[in-house]
C-alpha cells in the first residue's frame, strides 16, 4: 500500500505560528526603521528663461481624464513647439495621484512640473524635492488667495493654476418647487429649507452631505462652522463643545432623512445630476460632471452656488479652500519645467484658452477679468459667495493628513451608525488626531 | 509496461459484474433536479435560479451599463434593460488604440507570470513533497508567510529594488512582482498535488534507472498536468487582475489593463461608466475563455489532495 505523506506534515502548530508572526513582525519593524527624508531647505527655482530650454515632464491627473486632456495636451504642445523642447507625460488616476507620485518622487523617477492639489503641498515638500518658486511668483498678479494656497511653512512651493472652493451647490428648479425663494443663512434656516425640500416626496434627497467614511472629512467644515478650529497651535481640538454640536446636528439631519446613508462625492453628483438631490457640497470642476451627466440639458442653468449657513447671523461663512498648483520636482529640466510652470500658470492667453476647456477658475487677477471668465455667472456667483471666504484645512500642514482624516470620519461614521455617542466618539478622534500630529 | 509510461488507474464508473444492483448514488445534481417528489424538484431549481441569478447578475448590469447611454446610466429609478440601447461605448473602445497596448501588455507579462510561477512552484512543490531534508518544513511555512505581508510594504521594497537594478517600466519588473505574490500558492497547490502521486511508481522507475530529472520530466509533470494548468490558470488570472504593481511598476509603455481602464475612464470628477464596463466586459472574455476551456483541469487540479487517499 503507498504510503503518502502524513496530512500532519502540512499542520501549523502554535509555536510555528508565533515564530512567523514574529518574523512578520520584525520585517514591519525594519521597513519602519527605514529613515523617512527629511523636509530639506528648498531651492529657489532661478530664472530659466536665462538659460538653455531643455526636456522636462509635466506630472498631472488630469491627463488622463477625457474632459481636461485634450486641452492640457494642446498646451503642452504650445509650450515645447514654442521653446524646442520635448515635455514628457506622466499620469495617475487622482484617487491613486499623490501616493504615486511620493513614491516616484522619492524614488527619482519623476522630476520637473508636477500638478498638485494644494492638499497635497505639505505631503510633497516633506519630501525635501520641492523648488521654491517664490522668485518666480514675483511681478505676476497671481491672488492673494492662490498664493496663500500653494504656500507651506511660508514658502512658495507652488505656482497657483486653478483656486477655487468646495461649498454648497443647489438646483434651483427643486428649491422653487420646495417654495425655497432666498438661500438660508443659518444652519437653522438651512434645516428648515431641508425639512422644506423632504416634503416633495419622490425619493428626493434633501441634502447630499457626504455619509461614507471615505469623504465624512466634509464634516469638519461643519465643525469649523459650529466654532471648532480643528487645530489651535498644535493642539487638535476636536472634540470641543463645538465640533461635538456639529456631529450631534450632523447625526440628526441623518436620523431625519435629511441626508442620505452612504454618500461620498460621486454618489452626490450623481444623484444630483439625476435631479435626486438638491444640494451637495462640491467644487466648480464638479460642474461638468454633473452636467454631462444629468438628463435634464438645462440643469447647468439651475445651479446656483449658495454661502454656507453660519450658526449666528453674523458670522463668517465657511467654505474649504480647493484648487490645483503647479509644483517643481528637482532634478533633470527643471528649470525649464519652472518656466514652464509660470507660464501654464501666467499666460493670460493659456487661462483663456484652458477656461473656454474646463471652466475652472484662474488664478491671475488679469485672467479673472477676461470677458468668458467674467460673464461665466455661477462662476462669478461661485467665487462671491464661496470661494471668497474659503480658508485650507489646518491638518494639511502635516504630511499625514490624510490619515489624521480618516481616523476623524471613522469616527464621525460611528456616530451615524449610532455605535458612538457624539461626544466620546468626537474625543476619541480628536485623541488618535493628536498622536499623529505629535 | 515502463514504470516510465506516465499512466492513471481506470474509475471503474458502472458495475463490472453483470447483474450486480445498480449504482447505490447517482450524481447529487440529478438526484435533486428529476426528482420525483415535486417539491424536492422545484426547491432544487430555485436555488439553482437564485445562487445562478447571484452569479450572473453582476456581468448582466455589467452589460446593460455598457449598452446604456452615459447619461441614463443613473437613471431613477434603475432600469433592467436599457430604456435606449446604444453600442457607442463599444464603438469608442474599438477606436482606442491605446486600450489595444494594455490588453497586449495584460496578456504578455499575465501568460510569463503564469510559465514561471509553473515552472518555479513546480520544483518547488516536489522538492517539499517527495524529499526529506532538514529544514524543509521551516522553508514551506516561510514560503507561505511571505503572502501575509501586507501588498504595500512588498510593493514599497520591491520599487526600490526594481530602481536599484533599473528595472522599473519593464516587464520584467511586472513579472516578477506577480510572480512574488503567486508563488507561495502555487507552491502549496503543486505539494498537494504531488502528494497524490504514490512514491512506488517514482521508487520502479529510479529501479528501471531514471534520474531523477527524468523521472520529475517524464513521470511527476506529464501526470500532474491539471494541477501544472491550476496554478498556472491561478498565476494568470492574479497576474491579469493585478492593480497596484502595475500601476507603480510598469510605466505608461508596459501598463496592463486594470490600471490602463482606470487611467483612461475614471476621472476626479466624473466616470466613463459606460465606456468602463464596455472595456471590462470585454477584456474579461480572455480570462473567461481560459476558464471554460480549462475548467476540468481546473476542478481536479484544486482539489487534489484534499482527500486522502
Amino acid at each position: 500500500m503507498p504510503t503518502y505523506p502524513a496530512l500532519d506534515t502540512t499542520a501549523l502548530s502554535r509555536r510555528r505560528l508565533l515564530q512567523l508572526l514574529g518574523l512578520g513582525a520584525g520585517t514591519l519593524t525594519l521597513a519602519a526603521c527605514v529613515p523617512e527624508a527629511g523636509p530639506a531647505a528648498p531651492n529657489a527655482a532661478g530664472t530659466a528663461a536665462a538659460g538653455t530650454k531643455t526636456d522636462f515632464s509635466f506630472a498631472s491627473w488630469s491627463l488622463t481624464e477625457e474632459s481636461a486632456a485634450p486641452a492640457i495636451r494642446e498646451l503642452l504642445g504650445q509650450y515645447a513647439g514654442d521653446n524646442d523642447v520635448e515635455v514628457r507625460e506622466v499620469s495617475y488616476p487622482y484617487n491613486e495621484y499623490i501616493s504615486q507620485l511620493t513614491l516616484q518622487v522619492k524614488g527619482g523617477q519623476v522630476a520637473g512640473a508636477v500638478h498638485v492639489d494644494v492638499a497635497w503641498l505639505g505631503s510633497l515638500a516633506a519630501l525635501g524635492k520641492l523648488q521654491d518658486l517664490g522668485p518666480l511668483a514675483q511681478g505676476v498678479d497671481y491672488t492673494e488667495a492662490g498664493l496663500s494656497a500653494a504656500t507651506f511653512d511660508g514658502v512658495q512651493y507652488g505656482l497657483p493654476w486653478n483656486i477655487g472652493a468646495i461649498g454648497l451647490i443647489a438646483n434651483t428648479d427643486l428649491l422653487e418647487r420646495a417654495g425655497i425663494a432666498a438661500a438660508p443663512t443659518t444652519v437653522d434656516e438651512f434645516e428648515s429649507a431641508l425639512k422644506d425640500l423632504k416634503k416633495l416626496g419622490g425619493g428626493v434627497v434633501p441634502y447630499a452631505a457626504s455619509t461614507k467614511a471615505a469623504q465624512l472629512k466634509d464634516v469638519l467644515i461643519w465643525m469649523e462652522t459650529f466654532g471648532s478650529p480643528l487645530l489651535d497651535s498644535g493642539k487638535v481640538t476636536i472634540g470641543d463643545d463645538a465640533s461635538v454640536e456639529a456631529v450631534t446636528w450632523y447625526r440628526s439631519l441623518y436620523d431625519q432623512g435629511l441626508i442620505a446613508p452612504d454618500v461620498d462625492r460621486f454618489d452626490a453628483r450623481s444623484l444630483f445630476a439625476q435631479g435626486r438631490a438638491a444640494i451637495y457640497d462640491d467644487a466648480i470642476v464638479g460642474r461638468d460632471a454633473v452636467v454631462t451627466e444629468s438628463p435634464d440639458k438645462k440643469l447647468a442653468d439651475k445651479l446656483t452656488a449658495w454661502s454656507r449657513p453660519v450658526l449666528a447671523a453674523g458670522d463668517t461663512p465657511r467654505a474649504l479652500v480647493w484648487g490645483g498648483a503647479i509644483a517643481v520636482v528637482d532634478g533633470e529640466g527643471a528649470e525649464t519645467a519652472a518656466d514652464f510652470a509660470r507660464w501654464m500658470t501666467s499666460d493670460v492667453d493659456v487661462a483663456r484658452q484652458y477656461f473656454e476647456a474646463r471652466g475652472l477658475p484662474p488664478a491671475t487677477e488679469s485672467a479673472l477679468v477676461l470677458p468668458d471668465v467674467a460673464d461665466d455667472a455661477f462662476g462669478a456667483q461661485f467665487a462671491e459667495r464661496i470661494t471668497a471666504t474659503a480658508t485650507t484645512n489646518p491638518f494639511w500642514v502635516y504630511p499625514q493628513y490624510a490619515q489624521i482624516e480618516t481616523v476623524i470620519a471613522e469616527q464621525v461614521q460611528a456616530v451615524l451608525v449610532g455605535s458612538a455617542e457624539p461626544r466620546a466618539a468626537m474625543e476619541k478622534a480628536g485623541a488618535a488626531a493628536q498622536k499623529l500630529v505629535d | 509496461m515502463s514504470a516510465l509510461t506516465p499512466t492513471r488507474t481506470p474509475v471503474p464508473r458502472t458495475p463490472a459484474e453483470p447483474g450486480a444492483e445498480a449504482p447505490a448514488r447517482r450524481p447529487l445534481r440529478r438526484d435533486l433536479l428529476r426528482s420525483e417528489r415535486p417539491g424536492v424538484r422545484i426547491a432544487a431549481w430555485s436555488t439553482v435560479v437564485v445562487f445562478g441569478g447571484f452569479a450572473l447578475l453582476p456581468v448582466y448590469w455589467l452589460l446593460a451599463t455598457a449598452l446604456t447611454p452615459r447619461d441614463q446610466v443613473f437613471a431613477y429609478p434603475p432600469r433592467l434593460f436599457p430604456a435606449t440601447p446604444t453600442l457607442d461605448a463599444f464603438a469608442a473602445l474599438a477606436g482606442n488604440e491605446q486600450l489595444f497596448v494594455y490588453l497586449r501588455n495584460s496578456l504578455l507579462v499575465s501568460v510569463l507570470t503564469a510559465v514561471l510561477s509553473v515552472l518555479v512552484s513546480a520544483y518547488m512543490g516536489y522538492s517539499f513533497s517527495k524529499f526529506r531534508y532538514r529544514g524543509r518544513r521551516s522553508l514551506m511555512y516561510f514560503v507561505l508567510a511571505s503572502q501575509m505581508f501586507p501588498q504595500a510594504l512588498l510593493l514599497v521594497t520591491l520599487y526600490s529594488l526594481f530602481s536599484a537594478y533599473g528595472l522599473l517600466n519593464t516587464y520584467t519588473a511586472l513579472v516578477l512582482s506577480f510572480t512574488t505574490f503567486t508563488l507561495p500558492l502555487c507552491v502549496w497547490m503543486l505539494k498537494g498535488f504531488f502528494d497524490t502521486i504514490p512514491d512506488e511508481l517514482i521508487e520502479a522507475a529510479r529501479v528501471d534507472g531514471a534520474s531523477r530529472l527524468r523521472i520529475i520530466h517524464s513521470i511527476v509533470l506529464p501526470l500532474s498536468a491539471p494541477g501544472l494548468i491550476a496554478a498556472g490558470l491561478f498565476a494568470f488570472v492574479r497576474g491579469w487582475n493585478d492593480f497596484i504593481f502595475a500601476l507603480t511598476l510598469a510605466g505608461p509603455e508596459k501598463q496592463t489593463l486594470p490600471p490602463g481602464l482606470v487611467n483612461t475612464f475614471v476621472g476626479e470628477a466624473a466616470t466613463a461608466w459606460p465606456e468602463l464596463m464596455a472595456a471590462s466586459l470585454a477584456v474579461s472574455l480572455p480570462v473567461a475563455i481560459a476558464f471554460i476551456a480549462l475548467q476540468k483541469y481546473l476542478v481536479g487540479g484544486l482539489t487534489a489532495g484534499a482527500v486522502k487517499g
